[in-house]
């Protein structure tokens, strides 16, 4: 059976699907190739404990491109996003409790501290102006920066012509959120604690950074990109988990034409004459077409999918070097009851929202420390989310899920250990404990389990080194230097080959701009032949 | 006697700023704290290899006494249960001593100190330019724009997309890419660290490391030059340079406020009391101290306060100075000439990252990392990192302990020592937060953004207030950048 595409897209990650999705509706013949039996890759819900349904990898939804759901129709095709109200840190004998509610949240923080509180609202002004400055990043093409020529700085242009027309106000808290870490930012904000702490936190999470490390500051403004978005709500969870956000997708690419098949595993990418001309499967099947569009990792995609010697030694070795460092673990907990908490009992509006376990800014770089050399966090950052109390479908009636995103677990261990059972156990022992520490009932709760470390997450996502966004987001890796030096704009040395995963700019997250901005720069290039 | 300009703070980088602003036929008068200029060169550093040499030719720097030695060792790395490794002038030579390490590194290090040396010559030429104006106005700025992009054009491109890489990366990672061994990282990486409080693993500390090298001869082993009679030598020379040229200096002057008029600078007033007056100051002094201390409120502004507060000045950089009853003799060197340069004690990447670890929580690291230079019968210690206000003492102790279990015996043959803390270095320089670089010099405080936005082109708040020391673009260190930079745009207004 040969047939003959337009594009083949490899892998069925939400990246994949989109830009399936983009390309099908330019009316290109499209298929979609997914290792796996599920689609979603790292946006995924799975049934693994009977009758309760995890959103395995990733759970909350922030920046999905409001673009995208325009486009595609997504909330047709079943999107929905259901509100996550708030942060609650729990302390020991205390809390601190930050809600979408402004005007709760300042009285919160008038209990810590008044200028804190009063800071608070400027802080967020500012966050949202920067936010919105930075939103145009997000769907650029980056230039090559190794080139003078004018046309390689273009997509600067409009973006450094926005900056100088900046108050200097924003100009200066744009270099300190592109250059400092999290912790020195808050620090010129904020006194409290567990606040500054909580808040650091999102700048850290799939990073191997620290909050005291440089560069780490960045990501705050994440928190504020999707909920500026307005009409359409950004920032929350997905009905029927991260999945859902993956399914939808599908269905509209399915709606537009292209094919999807699943259960369906690249072994190579076929290349003649210095072009991609299909695939094969490891099936041993052979697909031709066109091009191919691969939304897998740099490391899958160029040493494993393509014969040695088909890229130039320079590019290979660039590729090599590209870092991935998995640093997060996950473990899904199904429950009989809801936890409680010693230090705000009951079963509160408290739960509704993100339970962040980040006390003090020490605590966070103590946790970092641990995974620097080489151990997984004694006392870790945990960002834990009940998607049961908003979406009670996810589980049996009367029962939940609680899904705990956990920091840090790196991957290379020291001393040469390795992620075995034994490991794996310890380090479910050690978020259990750590979440017991605050809500003590918790361990009698648990009638399942899924612990995943960033093996587990290389093993069953497919994501290497465990890297949730498919390669660090540190500087040096980002812009035009993702993920290669010069070949940022989702081409590669192989005509016909592209990359449209979270390895392309802007990165990873639950955001479906890398596989739309690759199946635009891809139509582009197609009409201009 | 009536001033054209007062330089306040008579530091290296104000002496240069003062013989240059002389040299054009200003009358400037020099007001320096303490009972010498120089600084922090007075007594305190030892190496002065990232002079630039423009300067040296330009002051005369020579005819006016200053003679610089080069030994053709640039640094020693000693190892934890391992013989040295050398490090030489000739990469070379360093090569062959590395190939009874590794044969990997070996082969890599010539490469490797090319391709530092490649990258720190643009760095060496944005050191030179007043760093461009960021705002909407900045299109008249096209001079600094255009030497920008000459000196960028001059890379390959493969170079200039490893410099966009390069300079955000953890020092620990850019070695790692060229290296197997840990000692040899370590020991290549540090400089990253030196006078910083950013460990290794810390993004950016291959910027500090790549500036390190910039505009001298440095490359991957880091410069290494002596003033044959000191430093204070160097001072000196520019001191006499600055006087020849027709500068007054005093000394034991003490400047509590600048003096604003009508929104204009109108000179100083000394903590005596006393007030000069003059319509340009140029500060060699630390931007926090001089914004937030010596700014009335009123010129300054909350907002610029606000900001000017949050200058990061984490001093983390102690110094311990040994006068030794005999020559020290360490482990595994045979040759004298081995020690004639700097003695690095930073035996692993990890081994230096524990000991900011330490420093993160308040604490000082019973392992610290050591930048050593012998002269004179004496050793002069660099040690990271040292808290704020550590007890001497334990820093002197701890120092030597640690000397110790490279150089056996060498703590019976200390005859004398001097410590200096962060909060002694603070005390005896008026530097905020002892910090010797007088900011710190990470990526959100670099370039045009150095000290803080908008401030970056020495010029500060107030019509004719300028910064020429280490706080301002290119930064820390002897190199006398800032000073040069300074005095430019001053005779340019
Ligand atoms: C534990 C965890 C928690 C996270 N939490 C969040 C969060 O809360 N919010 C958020 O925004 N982001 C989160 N993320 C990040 C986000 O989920 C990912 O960055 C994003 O989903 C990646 O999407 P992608 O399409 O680029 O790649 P992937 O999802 O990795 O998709 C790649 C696909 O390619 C397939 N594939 C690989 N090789 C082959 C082959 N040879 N043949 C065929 N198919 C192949 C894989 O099976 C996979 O389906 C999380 C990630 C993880 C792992
Ligand atoms: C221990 C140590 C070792 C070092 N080693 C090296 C090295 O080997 N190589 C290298 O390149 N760099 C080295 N450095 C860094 C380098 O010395 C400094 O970055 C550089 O000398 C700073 O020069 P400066 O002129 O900008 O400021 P400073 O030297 O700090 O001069 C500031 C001057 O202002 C004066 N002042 C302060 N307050 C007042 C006031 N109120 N009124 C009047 N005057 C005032 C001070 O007394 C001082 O003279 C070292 C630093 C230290 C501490």
């Amino acid at each position: 059976m040969q047939e003959r595409y337009d594009a083949i897209v490899i892998g069925g990650g939400h990246n994949g699907l989109v830009c399936a999705a983009y390309l099908a509706r330019a009316g290109l013949r499209v298929v979609v190739l997914e290792r796996r039996d599920v689609l979603g890759g790292a946006a995924v819900t799975e049934e693994i404990v009977p009758g309760f349904r995890f959103s395995v990898a990733s759970y909350v939804v922030s920046l999905l491109r409001p673009e995208i759901v325009r486009d595609l129709e997504l909330p047709r095709h079943g999107l929905a996003i259901l509100p996550l109200d708030g942060t609650f840190t729990p302390l020991e004998g205390d809390h601190l409790w930050r809600l979408n509610d402004h005007g709760r949240t300042v009285r919160e923080l008038r209990r810590w501290s008044l200028t804190d509180a009063e800071a608070y609202e400027e802080y967020g002004i500012l966050m949202a102006q920067m936010a919105r400055f930075i939103k145009p990043i997000l769907s650029a093409v980056p230039g090559d920066q190794g080139r003078i020529r004018p046309a390689e700085w273009v997509s600067l242009a409009p973006l450094a012509r926005r900056f100088a027309g900046l108050p200097r106000r924003q100009r200066d808290t744009f270099i300190q959120l592109m250059t400092m870490s999290a912790a020195d930012f808050l620090d010129q904000w904020f006194e409290t604690d567990p606040l500054k702490a909580t808040m650091a936190a999102s700048g850290i999470i799939g990073t191997f950074q620290g909050v005291r490390s440089p560069g780490t500051a960045y990501v705050l403004l994440h928190h504020y990109m999707g909920e500026i978005d307005g009409a359409f709500r950004a920032w929350g969870i997905p009905r029927g988990g991260t999945g859902g956000v993956s399914l939808a997708i599908a269905s509209a690419a399915r709606a537009q034409g292209a094919e999807i098949r699943t259960e369906a595993p690249v072994a190579a990418i076929d290349v003649r004459g210095g072009r991609a001309v299909g695939v094969t499967l490891r099936s041993g099947e052979t697909i031709e077409a066109d091009a191919v569009l691969s939304s897998a990792d740099p490391r899958v995609t160029f040493l494993d999918l393509l014969e040695p010697g088909v890229l130039d030694g320079q590019f290979a070795a660039d590729v090599r070097r590209y870092r991935f460092r998995g640093s997060s673990g996950k473990v899904n907990l199904a429950l009989d009851g809801l936890p409680e908490f010693t230090c705000l009992p009951g079963r509160g509006e408290h739960l509704r929202g993100a339970i962040s376990f980040s006390p003090s800014v020490d605590y966070m770089e103590r946790a970092y420390d641990d995974a620097k050399y080489g151990r997984f966090s004694r006392r870790p950052y945990i960002d834990a989310i009940i998607p049961t109390l908003v979406d009670p479908a996810m589980a049996p009636p009367g029962k939940h899920v609680m899904s705990c995103f956990v920091q840090y677990a790196p991957y290379h261990l020291a001393d040469g250990g390795a992620w075995d059972d034994a490991h794996r156990q310890a380090f479910r022992d050690t978020v259990v404990d750590t979440l017991a520490e605050r809500a003590p009932n918790i361990r009698d709760l648990i009638v399942g389990e899924q612990v995943l470390s960033p093996l587990d997450i290389e093993q069953r996502i497919g994501l290497s080194e465990g890297n949730i966004f498919q390669g660090e987001l540190s500087l040096e890796q980002l812009f035009f230097n993702r993920p290669v030096p010069g070949w940022a704009r989702y081409r590669t040395p192989v005509h016909g080959l592209w990359m449209c995963g979270s390895a392309a700019h802007p990165g990873g997250g639950l955001m479906g701009a890398p596989g739309r901005i690759a199946a635009l720069e891809h139509l582009r290039s197609r009409s201009s032949r | 006697m009536s001033y054209d300009a007062i330089v306040a703070g008579g530091g290296h980088n104000g002496l240069v700023c003062a013989a240059l602003l002389a040299r054009a036929g200003r009358r400037v008068l020099v007001v320096e704290r303490r009972e010498r200029t120089g600084g922090i060169l007075d007594g305190v550093v030892s190496t002065v290899g990232r002079l630039r040499p423009a300067l040296v030719a330009e002051l005369e720097l020579e005819r006016h006494g200053l003679e610089l030695a080069r030994p053709p060792i640039r640094m020693l790395a000693l190892r934890e249960g391992g013989a040295p490794v050398a490090f030489w002038a000739d990469p070379g030579r360093t090569a062959e001593g590395l190939a009874a390490v590794s044969g990997a590194d070996a082969t890599a290090y010539p490469r490797f100190d090319a391709h530092v040396r490649v990258l720190a010559r643009f760095l060496g030429e944005l050191a030179e330019i007043t760093p461009p104006r960021l705002d909407a106005g900045a299109l008249g700025d096209w001079q600094a724009g255009l030497r920008l992009a000459r000196a960028y054009r001059r890379l390959d491109s493969r170079s200039a997309r490893e410099l966009t890489r390069a300079l955000p990366m953890a020092a620990a990672d850019f070695v790692g890419e060229w290296f197997a061994t840990d000692a040899v990282r370590a020991a290549l990486a540090a400089r990253g660290s030196l006078f910083t409080a950013m460990g290794p693993w810390s993004a950016g500390t291959t910027a500090v490391l790549l500036a390190d090298s910039a505009g001298n001869d440095g490359g991957a082993a880091g410069q290494t030059a002596f003033a044959t009679s000191g430093p204070a030598a160097l001072a000196a020379a520019i001191e006499s340079a600055a006087t020849a040229a027709g500068a007054t200096i005093r000394t034991r002057a003490e400047v509590a406020r600048v003096l604003v008029r009508g929104g204009r600078v109108h000179g100083v007033a000394l903590a005596s009391g006393e007030e000069i007056e003059a319509p340009v100051v140029a500060c060699g002094v630390d931007p926090k101290t001089v914004l937030t201390r010596w700014l009335d409120p009123e010129e300054a502004g909350p907002r610029l306060r606000w900001r000017a507060g949050n200058i990061r000045t984490p001093g983390a950089t102690a110094v311990v100075d040994l006068r030794l009853s005999g020559p020290p003799a360490f482990s595994g060197v045979d040759d004298p000439q081995l020690l004639a340069g700097r003695i690095v004690v930073a035996p692993g990447i990890d081994h230096v990252e524990r000991a900011f670890d330490c420093w993160k929580y308040g604490g000082l690291s019973e392992r610290p990392y050591l930048e050593a230079t012998i002269s004179d019968g004496s050793m002069h210690v660099l040690a990271q990192w040292v808290p704020h206000d550590a007890d001497p003492d334990a820093v002197g102790d701890l120092v030597v302990a640690e000397l110790e279990r490279h150089a056996p015996g060498i703590g019976s043959s200390v005859a004398d020592r001097r410590v200096l803390t962060p909060a002694l270095i603070e005390r005896d320089f008026g530097l905020s937060g002892g910090h010797v670089y007088h900011a710190e010099p990470g990526l959100d405080q670099f370039f045009a953004w150095r000290p803080v936005l908008g401030l970056a082109r020495y010029r500060l708040a107030v019509p004719g207030l300028y910064l020429c020391g280490s706080g301002a673009h290119p930064g820390g260190g002897v190199t006398g950048g800032p000073g040069q930079n300074a005095a430019r745009e001053i005779l340019a207004d």
